[in-house]
C-alpha cells in the first residue's frame, strides 16, 4: 500500500482522536516533501514570495497558517513552479493528504477556507463515526441579536442600534470562531438593554405586565416579587431560570441600586444586567462527553439555527427535561420545519449568503434611459423565487440551478375586501416626460431585465427559450457579480470554482493592481486576455473560463447575443464640417459564450461548454457539485468549516437530501440532528451544565 | 534629578494595578515629565467621501498642469501668503499662515473604485478589510492618551447609519467604529455631566458595570483557550467602561463647562446638521481633554457617500457621474460640498484657537489632516492624493502657509502617502520609516522614510 493510501485509510478507520495526537508524526512525514521540493527557494537566505518554510514547526497552533498556505499551493498545482523539477503525482497527493489530515481535525477559521479539506476525503468512502467538535462560544449574529430582542417584548423596541457586525468577506460569515464583543459594541449593548427594559416596563403598550406592576414608586416589593421578575427576565432572554446563587447576586445589585435610585429604577438596572449576561450574548455550547447539549442551550441553538422568534413547545420541552434524546430533538425540529405558521428566516438566509444575490443593490450603475432598472426589485424577485422553491421542497438545488421559471416584478398585496393576498407588479409600467414635445410616454419596467414583454399575475413565469435558467442567470445574481460598468467574469468564475466545484483560488497577491484594460473598442473577453500572462494564468485558469459563458448577459443582467463596442474608425470619421468630433459611434460584435470546465475533481464534468446553460446543466447533474452544496449548508448551520471528523455528518446529510427527492428541509433536519450539531467533545466545567 | 525621580515614580505608578483610574492622566503627566514635551498635542483626521479635486487646493496664481497631469521632477513650492484661496477653501483664509496644501503624493496601493476604504488611512490595499493599524489609530497611540484614546465621529452612508467600520482600524482585523449618531456620541462623551435623573442614571450605570465585570469574570475563569480569550475581551470592555466612568466623574467640572449645547439638532436626520453636531462634539472633546485624537468622517468607505437632500444633493454618486442637480455643472455641486465641509473645519480650528494653552493656543499644538478616502476624484487613480494640513503639531511640522506639489509618479523623487504617514509619526515622537504596504508598481526609488520637506 502506498504511503498516500495508507494515510487516507487511517482516516477512514475513524481513529480521529488518535490522529489528533499524531499530528506531529504526520507533519514530520510532510516535511520531507517540503525539503525535497520547496526549501531550496524558501529558506533562511532565500525567501521567494517572502515565504520561508525551512523553519516550519510541527505546532499547528503556531504555524498552521503557513502549513495551510503550503498545502493550498501544492494542492492547486501552483507550487513547485513549472520551471522547477516536479514531484511525482503520488508524492504530491501524499503530501496533500498528510497535511490535510493533520489540519483537518481542526477547522480553518475563516469563511471560504472550508474547501481546503479535499472533497474526496469527505465523500470518498463511507464512514461510521463522528468525533464531536470541542465546546465553544458563539456570539450572536446581527440577525440573531434581533431575534433575541423580539423575544423580550411583545411589541417593537424603538431606537435600537445593531451592536454586532460580520466580517466583510463575501459568503457565509457567521462563524463561531470569529467574533467576540469589543468595547464599542458593549457600549451599544448597554444602551440597547436600557431601551429594551424601558419598553418592557414603562411603555404604554407592549409592556411585560409582571414588570409593570412593580413600577409603582410607592410600592415596596418583597424579595420574592423581585426574584420572580428576575426569573421571568431570565426565561425571556435565555430560556432558563437563574440559579439560587445567581439570584442572590442579582438581589445584592438591586439593594445596592436602591441606595441611590428609586426601587423601580433599581429593578430596571437588574433587568438590564440579565440582558448583558454572557449566556445571553453568546451561544454557550458545552456538553458532557457522550451527551447532547444541555436542553436550554440546545433549544436556543435550534432557535438561532432556524431563525424563529420563539416556540413555547420547544422551550417547555427543554424545561421539562423532554429534550434529552436525539429522537425528541428531531421531533421538535421536524415540527418547526414543516409548520408553515412558524416563520424561519434562516432557510432563505442560507441561500442569500450562498448565492450572494443580495449584492445587486450595492453595485452602482448608471440608470438607463429607455427602461426601468431597479436592483432591489430584482433581489426581491429572487427571494420570492427561492422561498417558492423551499416551499415546493423538491429537487431544490437542481431547480435553483436549472429552473427557467422566475418570479418577475412580483409582489403580494392584501385585498382589503376579500382579505386575501393578490399579486401585482412591484413597479408598474413607468411614465417618462419628453421635455421637447412635453408629452408622456411609457418605458418598459423591470420585465425588460428578464427579456419578457408582458407581466402576468400567474407566476413564476417561464423565461424566453434558450435565454436563461437558474440562479446563475437570474438578473439579481448577474448584477451582484458585476462591476459598475462591466460583467465580473473573474469573480463569477471564482464563485463557481469555490461554491459548486469545491475548489480553491489563492487570494490576489498583495500589491497586484488587477486591472482589465479600459479599451472600449474591444469585447470584454478580448480585454480579459491580459490574465493569460503566465504569472496571472496559474490562478486565472481556475476562474476565467468558468465565468466567460455568462458574457451571454450584459452587466445589467439582460440576455444578449452581441456585444456593443466602440467603433474607432467610425468615431474618428464622425465629425462636423469644422472637423469637430460629433461623439462616439458603436458597433456590435457577435459574442463568444464558450467556456471550459477544468480540474473539477469529477472527470465527467471536465470539458468545453458552448454557453452558460450547457455549463449549468452539466454542473447540476454532478454528484460532486451537489455534495459541495451540502458542505456549504453544513458551514452555515454549524457556524464553522467542516473537518474530516464531520465526514459522516456530511454523507448522511447528502443521503437524506437525495433519498427525500431533494428536500432542503430534510437536509437541514439531518444536519441539526447530527452529532456535529448536538454533541461536544470537551467536558464542560460551566455552571450552566450542572 | 527631580525629573528623573518623578519619571521613575510615574512609570511605577503607571504599571501598578491601582493606577488604572488615573492612567490616562498619568500618561499625560509622564509625557510632560519626560522633559521633551511641554504641552499635549492633538491630531484630527477629517475624511470626506467622493474625492477631492486637486484644483480646489490651487490658490490664485498656481496654474493647474496641462491635461491635469503633473509632470514635475522636483518639488514645486509656493507661499500662500497674499494669495487668494480657491473659493472651495475660502473659509480657511483666516488660518492661511497655518495651512499647507500637499499635492502629488500617490497611494496607488489602495486603488479601488469610489473609496480606498482602510487603504486611505492605512496606505494599504483597499479591499482586504482592515489589514493593519491605520495612521489615525497609530497617532492615537503615539500621542498622550486622554480618557478616550481615540474618538471617531462622523456621518454614515445614510443619516440613520449609526456606525461606520470602513475607514479606521486599530489592528489587522479590528476595524474601529466611527460613531455616526450625534446622540450616541454625546451620551458616550458627556453623559456624566447631566443633572438630576441623568446623574442617577450615571450612578446606576456604574453599579451595572461593576456587576457585569464580576459576572463575566466568573464565567471567563471557568474557561480556557480561545473561548477564554473571547470572553476576556468582553470582560475588558466592562472594565474599561467602568474605569472611564470614574475618570469622567473626576473631570465633571471641565466637562460641564465645555459640553456642547446642541438642542434639537442632536436628533436631526439631516446630514448637514448631523455633521454640525458632530464637529461641535469633536471640538468639545478636544477642549475638555477627553481625547487627543479624533477621526472625523463625512461618509466614506465602500459606496457610502452620504447624501445632502437639504442642499438639493440627494445622490453624491450621481454628482460623481456628472449630475448637476439644477446647477450648471457637477463641479458646482462638488464646490458647494467642499465649502460646507471646509467651514466645519474652520469652525473647529476657530474653537481651538480660542483656547489659550501655554504661550499660544490649542490650535498651535494641533494638526488637522483633511483628505478624501477616494483620493483625487470619484473614480480615482490615486497617483496624486490631495491632502490639506492645518496646524503644525506643536511646531513639529513645517506647515506655515505653503502650497507643495511633490514630484510626479513618474519621477524617481516621487513620494507616497505612506511617507506622509511616517512623517506624522516622526512628528508625534514615535518615528517609523515604513507604513502600510509598499506600492509594487513604483520601482524608481525607495519608498521608505519621511517627507522631509514637511518636518520642522
Amino acid at each position: 500500500m502506498s504511503r498516500f493510501h495508507f494515510a487516507t485509510f487511517l482516516i477512514w478507520l475513524g481513529g480521529f482522536q488518535a490522529l489528533c495526537a499524531s499530528d506531529q508524526n504526520t507533519l514530520t512525514q510532510a516535511q520531507a516533501f517540503l525539503k525535497a521540493n520547496c526549501i531550496a527557494c524558501h529558506n533562511e537566505k532565500k525567501q521567494l514570495g517572502d515565504i520561508r518554510l525551512d523553519d516550519l514547526s510541527l505546532d499547528l497552533k503556531k504555524d498552521g497558517e503557513r502549513w495551510g498556505l503550503a498545502l493550498n499551493q501544492v494542492r492547486e498545482g501552483l507550487m513547485p513552479p513549472k520551471k522547477s523539477p516536479q514531484p511525482k503525482v503520488e508524492e504530491t497527493r501524499e503530501f496533500v493528504a498528510l497535511v490535510a489530515q493533520a489540519m483537518g481535525t481542526r477547522p480553518s477559521k475563516l469563511p471560504n477556507q472550508g474547501n481546503l479539506i479535499p472533497h474526496e476525503l469527505l465523500f470518498g468512502k463511507p464512514t461510521s463515526e463522528v468525533v464531536p467538535p470541542a465546546g465553544r462560544l458563539w456570539r450572536l449574529s446581527p440577525e440573531n441579536y434581533l431575534l433575541f430582542v423580539r423575544g423580550l417584548s411583545r411589541g417593537g423596541v424603538t431606537g435600537l442600534t445593531q451592536p454586532f457586525t460580520l466580517v466583510p468577506e463575501r459568503g457565509i460569515k457567521d462563524f463561531a470562531g470569529l467574533y467576540s464583543i469589543d468595547e464599542p459594541s458593549t457600549e451599544i449593548l448597554l444602551r440597547n438593554a436600557e431601551l429594551i427594559v424601558h419598553a418592557q416596563t414603562l411603555a404604554k403598550n407592549d409592556t411585560v405586565p409582571e414588570f409593570k406592576k412593580l413600577m409603582d414608586p410607592e410600592l415596596v416589593p418583597t424579595r420574592p416579587q423581585i426574584e420572580s421578575a428576575i426569573q421571568l427576565q431570565h426565561r425571556l432572554a435565555i430560556g432558563k431560570n437563574a440559579t439560587d446563587e445567581e439570584l442572590k447576586r442579582y438581589y445584592a445589585l438591586y439593594e445596592k441600586c436602591c441606595q441611590s435610585a428609586s426601587r423601580p429604577e433599581a429593578l430596571r438596572t437588574v433587568l438590564q444586567a440579565v440582558l448583558l449576561r454572557t449566556d445571553a450574548m453568546f451561544r454557550m455550547e458545552y456538553a458532557q462527553a457522550g451527551k447532547i447539549l444541555p436542553a436550554p442551550e440546545l433549544a436556543r441553538a435550534i432557535q438561532y439555527a432556524l431563525g424563529f422568534k420563539s416556540d413555547s413547545q420547544l422551550f417547555n420541552a427543554a424545561s421539562k427535561g423532554e429534550l434529552q434524546t436525539k429522537e425528541q430533538v428531531a421531533a421538535h425540529i421536524k415540527r418547526i420545519l414543516y409548520d408553515p405558521q412558524i416563520e424561519k428566516t434562516k432557510l432563505l438566509r442560507f441561500f442569500q449568503e450562498y448565492f450572494e444575490y443580495h449584492e445587486a443593490s450595492r453595485i452602482f450603475k448608471d440608470k438607463p434611459n429607455n427602461w426601468h432598472y431597479d436592483p432591489r426589485v430584482l433581489e426581491a424577485d429572487a427571494d420570492r423565487w427561492v422561498k417558492y422553491l423551499i416551499e415546493q421542497d423538491r429537487d431544490v438545488f437542481r431547480e435553483l440551478l436549472t429552473s427557467d421559471r422566475y418570479f418577475v416584478n412580483y409582489t403580494l398585496t392584501m385585498n382589503k375586501q376579500t382579505r386575501k393576498e393578490e399579486p401585482k407588479q412591484t413597479v408598474p409600467t413607468p411614465m417618462k416626460r419628453d421635455d421637447k414635445t412635453k408629452t408622456y410616454y411609457t418605458i418598459p419596467s423591470i420585465e425588460e431585465n428578464y427579456g419578457i414583454n408582458k407581466w402576468s399575475a400567474e407566476q413564476p413565469i417561464r423565461m424566453p427559450e434558450n435565454t436563461r435558467m437558474g440562479m446563475l442567470m437570474h438578473p439579481a445574481w448577474l448584477v451582484s457579480w458585476s462591476t459598475n460598468f462591466d460583467n465580473d467574469v473573474v469573480r463569477r468564475g471564482r464563485w463557481i470554482r469555490e461554491r459548486l466545484l469545491g475548489g480553491t483560488v489563492p487570494e490576489l497577491p498583495i500589491g497586484v493592481a488587477a486591472m482589465v484594460p479600459n479599451e472600449p473598442h474591444r469585447t470584454y473577453r478580448d480585454r480579459l486576455k491580459v490574465t493569460r500572462a503566465e504569472e496571472c494564468w496559474k490562478c486565472h485558469r481556475r476562474m476565467d473560463d468558468l465565468g466567460l459563458p455568462f458574457e451571454n448577459f450584459d452587466h445589467y443582467g439582460r440576455f444578449r447575443t452581441e456585444e456593443e463596442v466602440l467603433d474607432l474608425e467610425a468615431t474618428e470619421k464622425n465629425v462636423d464640417k469644422k472637423n469637430k468630433p460629433l461623439g462616439p459611434v458603436y458597433k456590435k460584435l457577435k459574442l463568444d459564450t464558450s467556456g471550459i470546465i477544468t480540474d473539477s475533481g469529477d472527470p465527467k464534468l471536465d470539458g468545453p461548454v458552448k454557453n452558460p446553460r450547457e455549463l449549468v446543466e452539466k454542473l447540476a447533474q454532478s454528484d460532486r457539485v451537489r455534495q459541495v452544496f451540502v458542505r456549504h449548508v453544513f458551514r452555515f448551520y454549524m457556524g464553522r468549516n467542516e473537518t474530516l471528523a464531520d465526514a459522516k455528518t456530511l454523507q448522511e446529510a447528502d443521503a437524506a437530501y437525495v433519498n427525500s427527492g431533494g428536500s432542503f428541509k430534510a437536509l437541514v433536519l439531518s444536519l441539526l440532528t447530527s452529532d456535529s450539531f448536538l454533541m461536544r467533545a470537551e467536558p464542560s466545567t460551566m455552571e450552566s451544565k450542572k | 534629578m527631580f525629573e528623573t525621580t518623578r519619571r521613575e515614580l510615574l512609570k511605577l505608578a503607571g504599571y501598578s494595578a491601582s493606577a488604572t483610574l488615573l492612567s490616562g492622566m498619568l500618561e499625560q503627566i509622564a509625557v510632560h515629565a519626560s522633559g521633551t514635551e511641554k504641552l499635549p498635542r492633538r491630531v484630527v483626521f477629517f475624511v470626506q467621501s467622493n474625492g477631492m479635486n486637486p484644483n480646489h487646493l490651487r490658490p490664485e496664481g498656481v496654474i493647474a498642469p496641462k491635461n491635469g497631469k503633473m509632470t514635475n521632477d522636483t518639488l514645486v513650492e509656493y507661499s500662500l501668503k497674499d494669495r487668494k484661496l480657491h473659493k472651495a477653501f475660502e473659509a480657511l483664509s483666516p488660518f492661511q499662515e497655518k495651512l499647507t496644501f500637499v499635492q502629488g503624493l500617490s497611494g496607488c496601493i489602495a486603488r479601488s473604485d469610489h473609496s480606498a476604504n482602510h487603504g486611505c488611512l492605512g496606505a494599504c490595499p483597499a479591499n482586504k478589510g482592515p489589514m493593519l493599524q491605520t495612521i489615525d489609530s497609530a497617532m492615537a497611540y503615539a500621542l498622550p492618551k486622554g480618557i478616550f484614546r481615540h474618538v471617531l465621529l462622523g456621518l454614515g452612508g445614510r443619516p440613520d447609519t449609526t456606525m461606520n467600520y470602513s475607514l479606521s482600524a486599530e489592528a489587522a482585523g479590528k476595524a474601529n467604529p466611527i460613531v455616526c449618531s450625534p446622540a450616541l456620541a454625546f451620551k458616550s462623551l458627556f453623559g456624566s455631566v447631566s443633572e438630576g435623573e441623568g446623574r442617577t442614571a450615571f450612578q446606576q450605570k456604574t453599579n451595572l458595570l461593576e456587576f457585569m465585570k464580576d459576572d463575566v469574570r466568573r464565567v471567563s475563569n471557568s474557561l480556557t483557550g480561545e473561548d477564554k480569550e473571547k470572553l476576556d475581551q468582553y470582560l475588558q470592555a466592562f472594565e474599561n467602561l467602568h474605569t472611564r466612568q470614574q475618570e469622567l466623574l473626576a473631570k465633571a467640572e471641565i466637562l460641564k463647562k465645555n459640553a456642547p449645547k446642541l438642542g434639537e439638532k442632536i436628533k436631526s436626520d439631516k446630514s448637514s446638521l448631523i455633521l454640525e453636531s458632530q464637529i461641535e462634539i469633536a471640538a468639545a472633546a478636544l477642549i475638555s481633554g477627553l481625547t487627543n485624537c479624533i477621526t472625523f468622517a463625512s461618509g466614506g468607505g465602500g459606496q457610502q457617500f452620504g447624501s445632502f437632500p437639504e442642499f438639493n444633493l440627494p445622490d453624491l454618486h450621481g454628482v460623481g457621474h456628472g449630475n448637476a442637480y439644477g446647477r450648471t455643472s457637477s463641479e458646482e455641486c462638488f464646490v458647494e460640498l467642499r465649502q460646507f465641509h471646509v467651514k466645519l473645519i474652520a469652525q473647529l480650528a476657530k474653537k481651538l484657537q480660542d483656547v489659550k494653552e501655554g504661550d499660544g493656543t490649542m490650535l498651535d499644538n494641533t494638526l488637522i489632516v483633511y483628505l478624501s478616502d477616494s483620493g483625487e476624484s470619484h473614480h480615482p487613480n490615486l497617483r496624486e492624493w490631495p491632502v490639506v494640513l492645518l496646524g503644525n503639531l506643536g511646531g513639529k511640522l513645517k506647515t506655515n502657509g505653503r502650497y507643495l506639489e511633490f514630484p510626479c509618479y513618474e519621477s524617481k523623487n516621487h513620494r507616497t502617502m505612506a511617507a506622509l504617514y511616517c512623517t506624522f509619526l516622526h512628528a508625534a515622537g514615535k518615528p517609523r520609516d515604513k507604513f502600510g504596504v509598499a506600492d509594487p508598481a513604483y520601482k524608481l526609488s525607495d519608498q521608505s522614510g519621511v517627507v522631509k520637506e514637511l518636518l520642522a
